[in-house]
């Protein structure tokens, strides 16, 4: 029996070699994870509004039934699910008011009892990032890379304890454990424009643009997150860039177990490298 | 002989009538004067014409069944509910790929779904419709297909739903390609097909349509049945 | 809706009070959406502390993309993010809102990973 383990709607199909890579690189770390027997959408979006309980409602009878399996924790890795999840599960357990209404409507009582993880977490914590270094082969020697949070992982602090919440260090940490480099980024949480690529191409745009250039001045080779809609809207848009300006050199959008994975050794066709818009593979022959 | 003429007073549509205990909703509601021109298929509790809302008198909740398949009780208040002008899309189904994109292009919202529960603790059918939604959700077209299957598309579960979602519509849908697309193909059934086509049962068609009717009679009780 | 209940329903709805802010305008300089807002997030807070009802019909609200990068700057503590959303809400209750799913283009509904659409729904449609 592994860790209790939420995919989340999106690493089903779409963000595949997130799953993919976050299950075969915890196992092979000896993080055997065990995927909830029945699941639905988190909701991705905490409710702002004071009295909108109805938005929490997913992720609480998510939470409910992770608490059910008994073994205290509950590990996400997409930085949607793992954020509501975290901030569902905090007004669980610190507002009576959530507590109540959300408990009148679930079909098991819970209370904010679980401890929602990240695979970042879970390697620095329970593996520990020294005994990590141990395992990787030396492959990433020397490669950059641009540590990309997103808003979700670190925001809000309080809620979050991800770290600062505009200078989380944890992805940098884990970067240099696997033998690569992080670079100094300082659009590590600066918001991709998220969910408006919807209706809102020149925001997201705009904002993509940005991270992408500040992640290239610092000659990064690759860009780590652990967002599907982030690597969605930084890895998507490039070949348009590309279209729109010949001096547009484009740079792959990997998510960190990808690279973890690299550093393991793990196959790549356990990786899902073949879904990403701008090819990573060439990565692999750096080493 | 009296439990035979014990009547019970019943509300339809918030108008009060006494019919005759132990009958169904649909029986009810002919006794009480309701001729049904829609809203009444089958009568046998599969074809899901006959949806229906009630609640009884010591609880606010709202309960639902198939009108021809529940039993009025003293003091229900019920109303039909046959047919809910949800969203269907229409779609050629040979041209469609079983995806995740194919879902979303036709029943977008989808992803609007609350995880509210009440098209689950609605469904007639004891579905876990909101568990195919959010397998829909997600794509994965085989679990929709598998956990909607027994749904009759009486459409309770769409009228109840926050987000507008018509579950049964996407339900459909995913049986649909997966049926199309994604289930394995039967040989054999191709095979039979074909020898259908050929004519390799013509003459046994012939034989059988000249038999006089007692000889079919005779024939049908002493075929073989797979037990 | 007068100037006193809008202020009053969003005080209600963010928890927040909009009299703290002191204009300083680092919620302005920090926001993602500020390329296509016509008022600043500054601006918003101001026409909320002037109660004026027309803030409700903004665009900016709707560019606001929740990353809470105002929030986390705020040298009031003012959560900012609850501001634009009780705004949100209030419009959304009403049935306004600026996404249908009937508006995404079927291209790139193809192509997207359906949190967007989740998340997308819970904060720009009704």
């Amino acid at each position: 029996m592994g860790i209790p383990y939420f995919p989340g709607c999106t690493l089903h199909v779409k963000a595949k070699g997130l799953d993919d890579s976050t299950r075969a690189t915890l196992a092979a770390l000896g993080l055997e994870l065990t995927e909830l027997p029945e699941w639905t959408c988190c909701g991705t979006a905490f409710p702002l509004a004071q009295d909108n309980y109805m938005g929490m409602v997913a992720s609480a009878r998510i939470l409910a039934k992770a608490a059910k399996e008994g073994d205290g924790r509950l590990v996400t890795v997409c930085s949607f699910c793992y954020n509501v999840l975290k901030r569902v599960n905090f007004a669980l357990k610190n507002n009576d008011e959530a507590r109540t209404k959300l408990n009148a409507y679930l079909e098991e009582n819970y209370n904010g009892e679980l401890r929602v993880l990240h695979p970042l977490e879970l390697l620095r914590d329970d593996l520990g990032f020294d005994s990590l270094k141990t395992r990787v082969d030396r492959k990433l020697k020397g490669m950059k890379v641009a540590c990309y949070y997103g808003c979700m992982l670190s925001r809000p602090a309080k809620e979050m304890e991800f770290g600062e919440p505009e200078n989380p260090a944890l992805m940098e940490e884990f970067v240099k454990a696997v033998g690569a480099e992080p670079v100094d980024f300082p659009y590590k949480t600066k918001c991709c424009g998220s969910y408006q690529v919807l209706n809102n191409y020149d925001l997201v745009a705009g904002r993509v643009k940005d991270i992408l250039k500040a992640a290239r001045v610092r000659d990064s080779e690759v860009i780590i997150t652990s967002c599907p809609l982030c690597q969605f809207n930084l890895d998507w848009l490039q070949d348009r860039f590309a279209d729109e300006d010949k001096s547009f050199s484009k740079i792959p959008v990997l998510y960190f177990t990808q690279l973890l994975g690299i550093a393991l050794e793990i196959s790549v066709a356990k990786l899902g490298l073949d879904n990403h818009y701008v090819d990573p593979k060439p990565l692999l022959q750096a080493g | 002989m009296a439990a035979e003429n014990k009547m019970v007073s019943i509300y339809i549509m918030g108008k009060q009538y006494e019919v005759p205990y132990g009958v169904t909703i649909m029986k009810a509601m002919e006794y009480a004067g309701y001729r049904f021109i829609r809203g009444c298929g089958c009568r046998g509790g599969f074809c899901g014409a006959c949806g229906t809302v009630y609640r009884k008198p010591d609880s606010f909740r709202l309960k639902v069944g198939l009108a021809c398949a529940t039993m009025v009780e003293d003091g229900m208040h019920l109303t039909q509910i046959p047919f809910y002008p949800a969203n269907r899309a229409s779609y050629k189904l040979e041209e469609l790929s079983p995806s995740l994109g194919t879902l979303l292009q036709h029943y977008p919202e989808v992803t609007r779904c609350l995880g509210c529960n009440q098209c689950t603790r609605i469904c007639p059918q004891e579905l876990s419709v909101m568990d195919y939604i959010a397998a829909a959700q997600r794509g994965d077209i085989e679990k929709t297909a598998h956990q909607s299957f027994d749904c009759i598309m009486c459409g309770l579960c769409a009228s109840r739903c926050p987000a507008e979602i018509v579950q049964y519509n996407v339900g459909i849908l995913a049986r649909r390609l997966y049926g199309r697309h994604i289930a394995p193909r039967a040989a054999h059934l191709a095979e039979r097909v074909g020898e259908i086509k050929a004519g390799k049962f013509n003459d046994e068609l012939s034989r059988l349509m000249q038999m006089s009717k007692e000889e079919l009679q005779r024939r049908y009780e002493a075929r073989d049945i797979e037990q | 809706m007068t100037s006193e209940e809008m202020t009053r329903k969003v005080k209600e709805l963010s928890g927040q009070n909009p009299y703290l802010c002191m204009q300083c305008g680092l919620c302005s300089a920090s926001c993602t959406g500020i390329g296509v807002m016509d008022l600043l997030p500054r601006q918003v807070m101001r026409f909320l502390q002037l109660g004026k009802e027309e803030i409700l019909k903004n665009r900016s609200i709707w560019m606001c993309t929740t990353c809470l990068i105002c929030t986390a700057r705020c040298p009031r503590g003012i959560d900012i993010a609850r501001v634009m959303e009780a705004l949100r809400t209030i419009n959304l209750r009403k049935g306004n809102d600026i996404l249908a799913p009937e508006d995404v283009p079927a291209e790139l509904l193809a192509e997207i990973p359906q949190m967007a659409l989740t998340s997308g729904f819970r904060k720009l449609s009704a």
